[in-house]
């Protein structure tokens, strides 16, 4: 820009505040403090509370049980919900305005009240139309759980799917039509391969989310992660042994599943990733 | 007239709300007739392309395929479509499918032809357009020129009856220009009927059997090129020629 300026080896002067040189140094130093921090938090945390014999034992059985549980919630609620907002995504940007009309209230309803609200009104509102007594099923806080989850987290996966199709070029979905295809076949060939590709990141956002949520399902009484914590802790008053224990746990879902979303990005990548 | 012309255009008006974009266009193409369509921006070439496969909808008059009106209670607009091969300004290639695939999906989706029979015959005309070597490339790994040249590749798969131009050469590089217009020029000369809008000159010359000047929704003159590069017979003509040079 300014070359001529200043002779070889000058320095330009410097700004007052930041320049690259500067940034990078703050960014080293801040990045240093913080992990020092939190080590050094966690290493007391671990030196000074956590019993070591007992970190080992209370893992069995609650904790298997409590993370099974969260699995099978979790991996049901997942395809679901991916799904169902595939489902509302489409039903978003659709051209017939009462069924656009009734995904987008269905969007601005589930992403608009809180999980925990939704899941209380599904957990006792289903089995109210049923005589008092009737209700078949016996156990109801898990499928309450899954259908919470499921119809929560497909308000935001449409979302993501509506800003997904949003971002495909008018010209994709001209250039299908010109060849003869359907609205269906276009979207279907076409728009929704790129619109997935777009949605991914913020899909895969959504589903460490829902992992995540899981720990409100203690209200329903589902053996969780964070509500075994809260027994062991009350049996035992012990915190930071079960508390390291669920952070382990919800991290031995979270981190593949991170690494499973990238995984689909790099796939739906048209020039580059495995195929 | 011994035969109708393959496409027809019979006092077509088209508005974009209270614009009105063609006034009572009439305009007829004849099989295996070059017409290329010029004139200033915004004087409804494009326009007057799209709707010809209603990729727009005409308000007044009638679009006719040999013979058939495009629109109307007996028209399917898939199977005019299928008829009709339109290359844009922006190539609009599939960027999650190879080169190959995006020249076979009309057939294969549209007329239902086996993948391997579609496969085999997207590779052949890929090859027809000079890029035999590029079958298994995605859009993003090919230049403009190469991309355009798989677009106009994806149109003929569908074996149209004519095909569309709109401005295909105004998003490249200059240097690229060169063998999309020899793709279009080969077209031509296997007796392929076109209609093109564009604003180089010299393939319209040399490659046109007739120029259409349009100017505000109207068709101003038409002629062969000679005649309209040469002595054009309006004034608008003239001028416009003179805003060329």
């Amino acid at each position: 820009m300014s070359e001529t300026q200043y002779g070889r080896g000058d320095e330009p002067p410097s700004s007052p505040f930041l320049n690259d040189h500067r940034l990078k140094i703050i960014g080293i130093t801040a990045s240093v403090l913080f992990t020092l921090a939190v080590v050094g938090f966690l290493g007391v945390i671990l030196y000074t509370q956590v019993n070591p014999s007992r970190f080992v034992n209370i893992i069995h059985p609650q904790f298997i049980d409590a993370f099974l549980v969260v699995l099978r919630i979790v991996a049901i609620s997942s395809v679901l919900s991916v799904i169902g907002g595939v489902l509302v995504g489409l039903g978003r940007i659709s051209e017939t305005l009462p069924t656009r009309g009734i995904a987008k209230g269905y969007i601005e309803f589930f992403r608009g009240t809180p999980l925990l609200f939704q899941l209380i009104v599904i957990y006792s509102g289903i089995p109210a139309f049923w005589p008092p007594g009737q209700f078949p099923i016996a156990n109801f806080s898990v499928p309450a759980a899954i259908i919470g989850l499921t119809l929560n987290h497909s308000a935001y996966i449409g979302e993501a799917i509506r800003g997904g199709v949003e971002a495909v070029p008018d010209g994709q979905m001209e250039a299908a039509r010109s060849l003869g295809m359907s609205y269906a076949q276009a979207m279907r060939e076409v728009v929704l391969p790129q619109a997935w590709r777009n949605a991914l990141a913020a899909i895969g956002n959504d589903q460490v989310i829902l992992v995540k949520d899981t720990s409100l399902l203690s209200v329903l009484a589902v053996p969780e992660i964070i509500s075994t914590v809260q027994n062991i802790n009350s049996a035992t008053f012990d915190i930071w042994t079960p508390i390291l224990w669920a952070a382990i746990l919800y991290l031995a879902i979270t981190v593949p599943l991170g690494k499973f979303v990238r995984y689909l990005e790099a796939r739906a990548d048209p020039t580059g990733g495995p195929r | 007239m011994s035969t109708r012309p393959l496409v027809e255009y019979e006092s077509v008006d088209k508005y974009f709300g209270e614009t009105h974009v063609l006034r009572e266009v009439d305009l007829a193409v004849e099989e295996q007739e070059v017409v290329v369509v010029v004139g200033p921006s915004g004087s409804g070439k494009s326009t007057l392309l799209r709707c010809a496969n209603r990729l727009e909808e005409i308000q007044g008059g009638e679009i006719r395929i040999a013979g058939d009106p495009i629109s109307g209670p007996d028209a399917s607009v898939n199977r005019l479509r299928q008829q009709v091969g339109m290359v844009f300004q922006s190539f609009n290639l599939f960027p999650h499918m190879t080169a190959t695939e995006n020249v076979a999906v009309g057939p294969r989706k549209v007329k239902g032809v086996p993948e391997s029979e579609a496969t085999e015959r997207a590779d052949d005309l890929l090859d027809r357009v000079g890029l035999g070597d590029q079958t298994e490339s995605y859009p993003a790994e090919l230049s403009g020129g190469q991309q355009q040249r798989v677009a106009i590749a994806r149109a003929l798969a569908m074996d149209p009856h004519v095909m569309l131009f709109d401005e295909v050469t105004s998003a490249l590089d200059p240097e690229l220009v060169g063998e999309v217009l020899g793709v279009m020029k080969d077209l031509a000369t296997e007796g392929m009927t076109m209609l093109t809008v564009t604003h180089e000159m010299g393939f319209a010359r040399e490659v046109g059997d007739r120029i259409v000047l349009m100017s505000d929704g109207e068709v101003i003159e038409q002629g062969p090129p000679e005649s309209f590069f040469e002595a054009p017979e309006t004034e608008r003509g003239e001028r416009f020629l003179e805003r060329l040079l």
